[in-house]
């Protein structure tokens, strides 16, 4: 148990000594995240993105940043953005994350985006979208009647969504593979919390996923892309040296076993 | 505002404490959080699904939307112990409906386009050892075999390749608890005690 | 009478889950609006089951409120939120700036958050005491661990151009490899629970028989 606590201590102490010294590491970005970015770079201003937000608050300080470079990029670009939830408390991070980032960008309400709310029944909502949107959301998140807003009027189903970028801490991403670009043919970003990644990387592979942003990193890239650098890149430095220290602990735990077999041995 | 700042800090705090042990302090963050989490999903169940796919066509007269109020409300018999069964009927839909969507979804998404990727990416080196990885890989699941001879060192192999993928995983596992932690310790010392 | 409630819970779930699997392959105006149906069914249930374990769990902390004394102040504390959290969310509604929204941001979101941080912590003292050498495959995995911890970060990049590199093949080769015959694998179980689902040979959802 004492051992266990001066683990804890150590990074603890590691962790705030690298943020309060907070020094610069250069940040190479990605084919994967440059992809993406630029993907939603080439949309026009007319475009739509679907941006799902499937992930519950214990994953937001990793996902939040992502979700919220991606939702910059669309509103700095004037690209309309049509928001929902797939996981309940990702409702209100999600509403909460493009009303102000819509204000701080100077998009209106209903013209330039627009909030669905959260459906619970993920097979359902996917492939129900893909018939009509306003039979799955009859209101947005508010209340009001999807039909009276005039984005809600205009997405009638996946096809007048031009990306449907799902922001998940878990698998809900293979589900907006398998009903809604699978069955569909809608185009599927991930943009992922770091410990699912390697489950995705075979959809990727295989054309499914249009693309897979990761985690803090992720985000870190993506703001370096957008000239704006913001969470990700701020969390960089910590990231590192918890890794290192990480690796460090690993090696050092094998090399005590490593001698106490030995000194067994003799 | 500085004065919400401090609640949400102190209450970050509460749940660290159970690094030291468990405690009172803790058991308190901890009651509060969930209790929170059940009325938030409260609220949003009621306002999100039940009103507008419920309640609001019933009250505009459109009858068909009773079919699902009549399921939905049977799955509250399951708090009566002989009534309970009836529940199951509700659940059989659901789950009979997901069984029937995920059947071609499943095939198509993670068994046909899978396979077709693999064959169709052997063109190149890194393609030729995917395509060895994945069949050594379901070679070592094929457990209604003896894993002897040729297929018994081929599972072997399949195992190296697992092992890389859950290497490869705690790396990124690690990537993402670090990430949550640092989101924590920012607004701790930047949004709160301001010394970064 | 439980005889023909099993048969019509399985009936149920057996004439769901073909309609699902032809509607699928045939389409047709009245299949797409039976298909629209039940997805809209499909979300009321749902939201019903959601409130079923609400209230189970409000109805548990009732009982501990009555008979155990030590847990009653917890019991307490979560009963008074959850009735605290939701008739702000019915009164004041969840818009920007209604404390319903307030709650989430400054009370449930940074506290859930850092429940989940604390495994940053047992992540870093399982790495010390578990992660042993103990066979050439747990080396395999170790050595494949820390080659992607190290080369995925931006001070992986500064050591060494090369880390990157051989993280990146790792992931997206032998990594990758193993991913797609476990899903292979998972894809191909997933449809034959789900035929058997539909046949009535599985029944656990039933309650385990």
């Amino acid at each position: 148990m004492r051992a266990r606590r001066i683990i804890f201590a150590l990074l603890a102490v590691a962790m705030i000594a690298v943020m309060i010294w907070r020094p610069r590491l250069p940040i190479t970005v990605t084919d994967s995240t440059r992809a993406v970015f630029a993907m939603i770079d080439a949309l026009d201003s007319n475009a739509v993105v679907m941006i799902s937000f499937d992930h519950e608050a214990s994953s937001l300080p990793e996902i939040g940043p992502i979700g919220a470079a991606i939702a910059d990029h669309c509103f700095r670009r004037g690209i309309k953005v049509v928001g929902l939830a797939l996981f309940s408390e990702g409702n209100a991070i999600g509403y909460d994350l493009l009303s102000r980032r819509a204000i701080r960008q100077g998009r209106e309400y209903g013209d330039d985006w627009i909030y669905l709310g959260f459906r619970p029944q993920y097979t359902a909502a996917i492939l129900g979208m893909g018939e009509d949107i306003g039979e799955v959301f009859a209101t947005d998140y508010l209340g009001a009647p999807l039909s009276r807003l005039p984005l809600g009027a205009r997405v009638r189903n996946y096809e007048d969504i031009d990306l449907v970028v799902s922001v998940a801490d878990g698998s809900m991403p293979t589900y907006w593979i398998e009903y809604a670009a699978n069955r569909y043919g809608e185009k599927v970003v991930a943009a992922l919390s770091a410990v699912m990644v390697t489950s995705f990387t075979p959809y990727q592979e295989s054309g499914q996923l249009a693309g897979i942003l990761t985690g803090l990193k992720g985000a870190a890239e993506y703001e370096q892309l957008l000239q704006s650098p913001a969470a990700g890149v701020r969390g960089m430095a910590a990231q590192s040296a918890a890794h290192v220290l990480i690796a460090l602990l690993v090696l050092w735990g094998n090399i005590e076993a490593w001698r106490s077999r030995k000194r067994r041995a003799a | 505002m500085w004065w919400e700042t401090t609640i949400t800090a102190l209450l970050t705090l509460a749940i660290y404490t159970i690094l030291v042990g468990d405690n009172p302090i803790f058991k308190f963050a901890e009651h509060l959080l969930l209790g929170l989490s059940i009325g938030y999903s409260l609220v949003v169940t009621v306002k999100s699904i039940l009103i507008p796919q419920a309640i609001a066509p019933l009250g505009d007269g459109q009858w068909a939307a009773l079919i699902p109020v009549i399921l939905g409300s049977a799955m509250f018999l399951r708090v009566h112990p002989r009534l309970a069964p009836w529940s199951q009927i509700p659940l059989a839909l659901l789950i009979g409906a997901g069984a029937g969507a995920a059947i071609p979804a499943m095939m198509q998404a993670r068994v046909l386009k899978q396979t077709a990727a693999t064959i169709s990416g052997s063109g190149t080196v890194d393609g030729v050892i995917i395509l060895l990885g994945v069949l050594v890989t379901l070679m070592y699941f094929v457990f209604t075999r003896r894993h002897t001879g040729a297929w018994g060192r081929a599972a072997v192999a399949g195992r190296y390749f697992m092992m890389i993928f859950f290497g490869a995983t705690f790396a990124y596992t690690v990537m993402s608890r670090m990430a949550l932690l640092i989101g924590r310790l920012e607004f701790l010392l930047s949004d709160w005690l301001g010394v970064i | 009478m439980s005889m023909l409630r099993d048969r019509l819970t399985i009936l149920t779930a057996a004439t769901a889950g073909v309609f699902m699997v032809v509607q699928y392959f045939v389409t047709s105006p009245g299949m797409d609006a039976t298909y629209r149906a039940i997805l809209n069914w499909m979300q009321v249930i749902f939201a019903c089951a959601l409130m079923v374990g609400i209230a189970a769990v409000v109805k548990n902390h009732i009982v501990r409120l009555r008979r155990r004394r030590a847990e009653r102040p917890y019991s307490l504390v979560l009963l008074a939120s959850v009735a605290a959290m939701a008739s702000m969310g019915f009164s004041g509604g969840i818009d920007q700036g209604s404390s319903f929204l307030w709650a989430f941001n400054h009370l449930q979101a940074p506290m859930q958050a850092t429940v989940f941080s604390l495994l940053a912590f047992y992540v870093t003292s399982a790495a010390f005491r578990g992660f042993r050498a103990r066979s050439v495959e747990s080396a395999v995995l170790i050595a494949a661990g820390l080659i992607v911890l190290i080369g995925r970060v931006p001070l992986g990049e500064q050591i060494s151009a090369q880390l990157p590199a051989a993280a990146e093949w790792i992931v997206n080769v032998p990594a990758l490899a193993a991913k797609r015959a476990i899903l292979i694998g998972i894809g191909l179980g997933m449809v034959a629970t789900a035929l058997k689902v539909i046949a009535g040979v599985e029944r656990t959802y039933l309650g385990g028989r």
